[in-house]
């Protein structure tokens, strides 16, 4: 500390990272508790490998920490320690389900971490990432449409969003929004004024500017193509509504939010037109008691776990889940509700919570309007892709296939969360250190 | 903008928060009515899947187990001796629910019916946190060497067998044919287990009753025990009278007659009249008696009640009610030798034998020995106790006497069953069930003095033949039977 201190401009570093580390060894023993607690409801004894398993979650986390520490010293303490509970509660319900899986989880835990580590190194100011604007719009677009490309991509549940190389599947879709945040929050940014101004008067009425409608109709038609040509209602809600929700952040314009709403209202029914997919999601979501075999049988499953847990849960390890289909994925939000209960499953939302209201106050901080809008958008990202996927899973919304961050099996889901995590830190890092009245407080110190 | 952050942020907590609710009303308000919903399996598949204990027969051979399975059913219920005590452990089958010692001990297999402690340990506490292992194990009182023998003894012909022990209820074997191996209905396969209980219903004789305690015939001569014991309680006069040597009896409010067996002739006292089993005297008898001792005989005997056995669905024997003969007496001489509307499961027949047996009293008949939990420890061991008094200990020493003349004179019908050394009483049975069909019977006990063993063999639809009398074809089997158990009691003191 010392050391970083002589460096310059560099405050309040041995609080915020203590605190962090504090957070991190309450989030292991968490983590490692309830690992012992799944492993007695499982199998009866204490799992064999809780020593080794515990010391390599905090050393995963500790080098991200370590790096925080080093490259981002002055971000906020709460996301890392949150994230890293929210990814070790969703390995233990993994490892609960499959030990197969639970292995391959623990390698992408590993790889997302060190994409963490690498995205600090990589950008050393967020402001960097506005320059690159084109190049991320051509990578999340690119990306977005690289499972339509035949013999690479795969139809998996009806759905066509993985690639596949050799034995290797990954989701780009994940990594796309993303780079497609950092693109709208930029180009949002420039063009935020002519945005906000987009209306022009005929007569008595003021309408809109179709130059400025634009760039909300390419939004538009982008999301349908997800749509159409990839059967992925989850990722293309959840693009959709992270571009309207930027816009209207950015120009504060409501007729964005009803403009949006009502190309999403004109989409939808177009999809259901023409889309079965789609058309047995809907139908699921409105009566799954008539499709109980079908399209309402996942969400039926869901149901009747989240309802076994009551209030207290049948305790980790215990519940029978082989009841609910798609466990470790879509619905894991499910076995965590069964087996944690109606306790459990609000920490875990109140955990998101915090996540997204940390996103938030560092984008209300951050001086630059590119760096605001970024951190809003990220923020929302992990919110509305929770909400997604929980409120599918407990039918307020149709259910869609998309991952439960942090928590969900998945490699790509988790590298893209924790690509995430490691902005949001720059960003708060940068706020933090950018007034740098330098000067003045070493003088106070020294 | 910081403004419409803050907009977003207030947003996304009304989100949350309707999740929140929405958690609420599926874990809170609505969760028993999602629980009781008819396509909710989760509470069938949890009674399914919990670990039930072993069930042990009495000399140590395993019957039923629980194997574990990867699939959602956790474990699959394995009977390692087949057909053979599948009328006794019955099977656990996810489909058609359970039936035998399965049935009537689920709870206790299951370790559902153990209270709960809190934990005094650390172990305790471990227990708390985890499907800890409830299951305890049953000890049956049936002996697989028996089971084994009367299955071989049968030879694969239709008809049941059922020893017990007269002075405690236990019992030892009970074995009937048809049987069916009850693997085929615990299998996890759903496909399979419909169709082979398909195949099962369809299988003639009724193979899912089994024949020992669920299903009855008429006793035929064995129900004489309970006509002479009625002698004895009732009207003791009879049994010095001395009725005429006859090849058939003529029936009151009717020319029928009642005939002897093959048109043999035959008279004398009770004695006599017991150890040639003579129908016409009995018919006789019977008549003397009146309906109303017969049938209170026969109600104290276990007639009209159900054997609390516990196996699930055991049948009432039949006696019919005194006044059902005012305008029936053919009907009442009929009764007197066990025809007409007297009918009896084969293990009512072992519990009349043991009544004499045991001096007048029937023990509960049962299969549970003892229970023992995960650990090996007995959690409780059953008590015998009496179900109900038959006849006094008078009348069971007399009766006892007709029933060791009907072995051991030159001219018994139960010559078959003689064995050196050893007094058995007994009385054979060749009750008939249409033209030129018969049921063999025979119910046995020994040794006299000391009854150990009280035995009842049926052998259903044989030829009207001679050799076919119980005393030839269904002795030989009780015979079979006392031997092997009072050799094994003699070496195993």
């Amino acid at each position: 500390m010392r050391r970083k201190l002589a460096a310059g401009g560099v405050r309040r570093v041995p609080a915020r990272r203590r605190t962090e580390l504090g957070l991190i060894i309450l989030a292991v023993m968490l983590t490692g508790g309830l690992y012992a607690l799944a492993g007695l409801g499982k199998a009866g004894n204490l799992p064999a490998n809780i020593g080794p398993f515990l010391i390599i979650i905090f050393a995963l986390i500790f080098a991200a920490h370590f790096a925080v520490r080093r490259l981002a010293p002055n971000a906020d303490p709460i996301l890392l320690p949150t994230a890293g509970l929210l990814n070790g509660i969703g390995y233990v319900f993994i490892a609960r389900l499959s030990n197969h899986e639970a292995r391959l989880q623990a390698v992408w835990t590993a790889i997302g971490i060190g994409c963490f580590i690498g995205t600090l190194l990589l950008v050393r100011r967020g402001r960097d990432l506005e320059r690159y604007r084109y190049s991320f719009a051509f990578l999340g677009i690119g990306l977005l449409l690289l499972p339509l490309v035949p013999g690479i991509g795969e139809n998996i549940n009806g759905a066509r969003l993985w690639i596949h190389l050799g034995s290797f599947n990954f989701q780009p879709g994940e990594i796309a929004k993303l780079a497609l945040a950092i693109f709208f929050a930029s180009i949002m940014v420039e063009r935020a004024d002519l945005l906000s101004q987009g209306t022009r008067r005929i007569g008595r009425f003021l309408v809109l500017d179709p130059r400025y409608l634009a760039p909300i109709l390419v939004a538009w038609g982008l999301s349908l193509v997800i749509f159409f040509a990839e059967n992925d209602l989850g990722s293309s809600f959840l693009f959709f509504a992270l571009f309207i929700g930027m816009l209207w952040v950015a120009t504060g314009r409501h007729y964005y939010l009803g403009l949006g709403a009502g190309l999403f209202a004109v989409g939808s029914v177009l999809a259901l037109k023409v889309i079965g997919h789609t058309r047995s999601r809907i139908s699921g979501w409105l009566d799954p008691w008539a499709h109980s075999n079908t399209s309402g049988y996942q969400l039926i499953q869901g149901w009747f776990a989240i309802a076994a847990g009551g209030i207290f849960g049948e305790g980790p390890g215990q519940s029978n889940a082989a009841h609910i289909p798609e466990a470790s994925t879509d619905l894991i939000f499910a076995v965590i509700a069964d087996e944690l209960g109606l306790i459990g499953a609000a920490a875990l939302l109140f955990g998101y919570l915090l996540m997204v209201g940390t996103g938030l106050r560092v984008a209300v901080r951050c001086e630059r309007p590119f760096e605001k809008l970024l951190a809003t958008g990220l923020s929302l990202i992990i919110g509305v892709q929770t909400f997604v996927i929980v409120g599918g899973v407990t039918r307020l919304i149709p259910l869609t296939g998309i991952t439960l961050p942090f928590v969900s099996y998945g490699g790509s889901s988790l590298i893209a969360n924790y690509i995430l995590l490691a902005l949001l830190l720059r960003l708060s890092h940068d706020t933090e250190t950018l007034p740098a009245p330098a000067p003045i407080m070493e003088a106070v110190s020294a | 903008m910081n403004r419409q952050i803050r907009l977003v942020g207030l947003g996304m907590i009304v989100l949350f928060v309707a999740l929140f609710l929405q958690l609420n009303y599926l874990q809170v308000v609505h969760a028993k009515a999602l629980e009781s919903n008819p396509l909710n399996g989760r509470a069938v598949v949890r009674e399914y899947t919990a670990k039930r204990g072993d069930i042990v027969s009495a000399d140590g051979v395993t019957l039923a187990t629980s194997v574990p399975t990867p699939d959602q059913f956790k474990y699959l219920r394995q009977y390692p001796a087949g057909p053979l005590f599948e009328q006794i452990t019955g099977f656990w089958s996810f489909t058609y629910g359970a039936d035998g010692v399965e049935r009537t001990y689920d709870k206790v297999l299951t370790g559902g019916s153990s209270p709960f402690h809190l934990p005094t340990s650390l172990s305790g506490l471990q227990q708390l946190f985890s499907n800890h292992d409830k299951s305890q194990s049953l000890t049956l009182t049936v002996l697989d060497k028996l089971q084994t023998l009367a299955q071989k003894e049968l030879a694969g012909r239709i008809g049941s067998v059922v020893a017990l022990n007269p002075k405690t209820g236990a019992i030892l074997a009970m074995y009937s044919n048809p049987t069916f191996d009850p693997n085929q209905l615990s299998s996890h396969n759903l496909q399979q287990v419909q169709a082979a209980y398909k195949a099962l219903q369809a299988v003639p004789g009724g193979v899912l009753s089994p024949g020992a305690y669920r299903q009855r015939w008429f006793p035929g001569s064995t129900f004489k025990i309970v006509t002479s014991s009625a002698v004895f309680d009732h009207q003791p006069s009879l049994v010095t009278k001395t009725y005429p040597v006859l090849s058939a009896l003529i029936l009151p409010q009717t020319t029928n007659l009642l005939h002897n067996f093959a048109g043999e002739r035959c008279g004398g006292q009770l004695m006599q009249l017991f150890t040639v089993s003579c129908n016409s005297g009995f018919g006789q008898i019977g008549l003397d008696l009146g309906a109303g001792s017969l049938y209170a005989e026969a109600h104290s005997f276990g007639f009209g009640q159900t054997p609390p056995v516990d196996l699930p669905f055991a049948a009432q024997s039949t006696f019919p009610t005194a006044d059902a003969f005012t305008h029936d007496l053919p009907g009442l001489a009929y009764s007197a030798i066990g025809q007409q509307d007297v009918q009896a499961t084969p293990l009512e027949m072992a519990l009349v034998a043991s009544a004499i047996a045991d001096g007048g009293t029937i023990m509960t008949p049962h299969v549970l020995d003892k229970v023992t939990n995960a650990q090996n420890q007995v959690v409780s061991t059953y008590q015998p106790k009496p179900w109900l008094q038959a006849t006094s200990t008078a009348t069971a020493a007399q009766v006892t006497q007709l029933m060791l003349s009907v072995v051991n004179s030159p001219n018994g019908t139960g010559a078959a069953a003689r064995i050196p050394g050893i007094q058995v009483a007994a009385k054979t049975g060749t009750a008939q069930t249409g033209t030129n069909k018969i049921d063999a019977w025979f119910a046995a006990f020994a040794p006299a003095q000391d009854p150990q063993i009280a035995v009842a063999v049926l052998i259903p639809d044989q030829p009207s033949q001679n050799e076919y009398q119980g005393g030839t074809l269904a002795a030989p089997i009780a015979k079979a039977l006392i031997q092997a158990y009072l050799s094994t009691a003699k070496a195993t003191p």
